[in-house]
């Protein structure tokens, strides 16, 4: 797993006027649907009240500055420059194999499983054991401990499903999903 | 003044019991290690524990998140110093120095530092916070449509202005935000708007779940997408501070509490901006300015002081404003409206007395970082000594149920994966969150109030703009746009360099 190649991170100039296209393409959405959003005169209205006055004007404004985030990019990626800032660890190098998986097993968990008609103790138990299991596997293998690994998540992820599901079901009375 | 201390006098008496002093106890320590472990910030803390806590009783719960709150960002100094790792944005600066000391063998005296700072930080934060809110909020009071069109906007623009690096990514997430706030049900005729027929968009995307989803799902996405090293922890002699460093360094403690708590004033700035505003200004005022980054106790004074005085004087604008000074605050407001509480203008009038129990509140849990923080030295080694791998999975299960656990609904949870999922993308091409998330709450404040201000007006723009308060925040939003034009920006260093 931390074998495979990091994420590719495109230079930032070009993301970012990828990026700004999308702003665009939202925007005029937002003020398309706003603009086209029921004005309610046969209520008979304030007409400054409709209801499509405040998207449509952000939606006006995201467009404009979409456009700016594309000029600056463009000229950023003519002159060969890199505008990319860091801000909240965003700059992170990232292995793209544990992301992919860890994307996957929270997505699976959360949109996949909970709710789904699998009880949610068990649900709980295989992610977290999973999610454990996985991503100290390189670790434990190089320690010569993988069974204490299995070991150990197994009982990480029985511990979990067994005091969240306790926890929210008896002291919370939250009907599990 | 006196109706205050009256006031605050009631607050302090109504915590004193048993079991809001172990509330008290819990709720810090579980902050403390929220921020200690890196990857767990306070804004994420605070909004899984808002999701723990919805089944106490108001005062209960406040009393929990606040506690968290103050105990989290003062929790993140721990790995910034052991570990050079912030565990939580607002530590960031504290690793500069922190980490050297450490690295010399004087971790302790850092923890010291860290924990002297944070308590005198956030003592002088109460201070202004018991202060200033009554004022600011009877000159809230005055505040009509036209104002908080503006203050929302004000927020928005500001907070995309200072945190990140880069403001045009700032306004984009920051007006993102103010958008997805609009869709559901329109505050004044409940016209469904970009529902597109399923009933669950017409409610609208509950503030909590996405903000779980952007700090809470973001976060496990990132830390469990690079591998982490285990952590080593050096022998570090004595924590127990030394009261010489506190008085030599008296003038940088009352500067960096002060420009903290100013900065937790700014509507969405925060924790972290306040930190390196006070290193920065501590390092400009200092006699030995080159000794910062290189294991300057000054340096980490001012930090830590910095950044846990911002949390009461983040608290101003949320209780007499309803407009929250940082993320965990916005987190912080969403439960108080939870659980009935409504902040803003009104707060003076209708109830005065929860103000008073908020610095309470704050008072007892600097008492609790202190303890702590000087009490359970090795207990919290062994805490950051726990595998983020094995965190990270835990805090995900609590970040679902958490989501589901508000109105027992499973798009509250697909909410939270979507805002979760956008959020780390966001994060990675460098839009800050902080705006983003300001946007959705203030989002409604800003929608309601345009379209009430052009009603009074009958469709006449003027009063936006000469009203007196309306007029000071729409110049400042104006200006702080303006120098963020290259051209204008330009001309300013040009004029700057002939003179």
């Amino acid at each position: 797993m931390d074998a495979t190649p990091p994420l590719p991170v495109r230079p930032a100039s070009r993301a970012d006027l990828a990026a700004a296209l999308a702003w665009i393409v939202l925007g005029t959405g937002m003020l398309y649907g706003g603009w086209s959003m029921d004005r309610l005169e046969a209520q008979n209205i304030n007409p400054y009240t409709a209801p499509g006055l405040v998207p449509a004007l952000l939606g006006g404004g995201l467009v404009i500055l979409g456009a700016l985030l594309f000029l600056r990019s463009v000229r950023a990626t003519a002159g060969g420059q890199s505008t990319i800032p860091t801000s909240d660890g965003a700059g992170v190098a990232l292995a793209s194999g544990r992301f992919r998986i860890a994307l996957a097993l929270c997505l699976l968990y959360g949109a996949g499983l909970v709710g789904r008609g699998i009880p949610f103790w068990l649900a709980t138990f295989v992610f977290v054991f999973a999610a454990i299991a996985i991503f100290q596997w390189p670790a434990r293998r190089a320690e010569g401990k993988t069974v204490r690994g299995l070991v150990v998540a197994a009982l990480c992820g029985a511990g979990t499903a067994l005091a969240v599901s306790l926890v929210f079901q008896e002291l919370f009375l939250v009907r599990l999903p | 003044m006196l109706d205050g201390l009256i006031l605050f006098g009631r607050s302090i008496a109504g915590f004193a019991d048993p079991t809001s002093l172990a509330t008290i106890a819990i709720a810090t320590l579980v902050g403390i290690v929220i921020g200690a472990l890196p990857g767990l910030t306070a804004t994420m803390g605070v909004a899984l524990l808002t999701t723990l806590t919805l089944k106490m009783p108001a005062n209960v719960a406040l009393l929990v998140l606040v506690c968290a709150y103050v105990g989290a960002i003062y929790g993140g100094s721990r790995s910034a110093i052991l570990l050079n790792i912030p565990g939580t944005p607002a530590n960031a600066a504290a690793c500069l120095d922190g980490y050297v000391l450490a690295q010399r063998g004087e971790a302790g005296r850092a923890i010291g530092i860290s924990t002297t700072g944070s308590v005198v930080g956030t003592l002088i934060g109460m201070f202004f916070l018991a202060l200033f809110t009554p004022a600011l909020g009877e000159v809230a009071l005055k505040f009509g449509a036209y104002e908080f069109f503006w203050l929302a906007l004000f927020g928005v623009i500001i907070s995309g202005n200072l945190t990140g690096g880069d403001p045009l990514k700032g306004w984009i997430v920051g007006f993102l935000g103010l958008f997805l706030a609009s869709v559901g049900q329109d505050p004044i005729h409940a016209y469904e708007r970009f529902a597109f027929g399923n009933r669950d968009l017409a409610g609208g995307f509950q503030l909590i779940p996405a903000l779980v989803g952007a700090f809470g799902f973001a976060e496990v996405l990132t830390v469990l997408a690079e591998p982490a090293a285990r952590a080593r922890i050096r022998a570090f002699g004595s924590y127990l501070p030394r009261l010489g460093d506190v008085w030599r360094y008296r003038r940088t403690i009352l500067r960096s509490g002060t420009i903290g708590t100013f900065v937790g004033v700014v509507p969405g700035v925060g924790e972290d901006v306040a930190a390196w505003s006070s290193y920065a200004a501590a390092r400009r005022a200092s006699a030995h300015p080159e000794e910062f980054g290189k294991g300057s106790v000054e340096g980490l004074m001012a930090a830590e002081t910095g950044d846990n005085a911002c949390v009461p004087g983040a608290m101003i604008p949320v209780l007499a404003l309803a407009v929250p000074g940082s993320a965990p605050a916005a987190v912080l407001m969403a439960a108080m409206i939870i659980h009935g509480v409504q902040p803003g203008p009104l707060i003076m009038v209708n109830s005065p007395q929860f103000v008073y129990d908020v610095v309470a509140m704050m008072l007892f849990a600097t008492i609790g970082i202190l303890v702590f923080g000087l009490l359970l030295v090795r207990p919290l080694l062994l805490v950051l000594s726990i595998p983020r791998e094995v965190i990270m999975p835990i805090v995900f299960v609590l970040c679902v149920i958490g989501s589901f656990a508000i109105a027992q609904r499973l798009f509250d949870v697909w909410t939270m994966l979507g805002f979760g999922v956008a959020g780390f993308f966001l994060r990675r091409h460098g839009y800050p969150m902080a705006p983003f998330v300001l946007g959705i709450v203030l989002g409604d404040l800003l929608d309601k109030n345009l379209r009430r201000g052009l009603v009074i007006s009958d469709g006449d723009l003027t009063p936006f703009f000469t009203r007196p308060i309306s007029f000071v925040l729409f110049a400042i939003c104006v200006v702080t746009i303006a120098l963020n034009v290259p051209a204008i920006t330009r001309l300013f260093s040009r004029r700057k360099a002939a003179s």
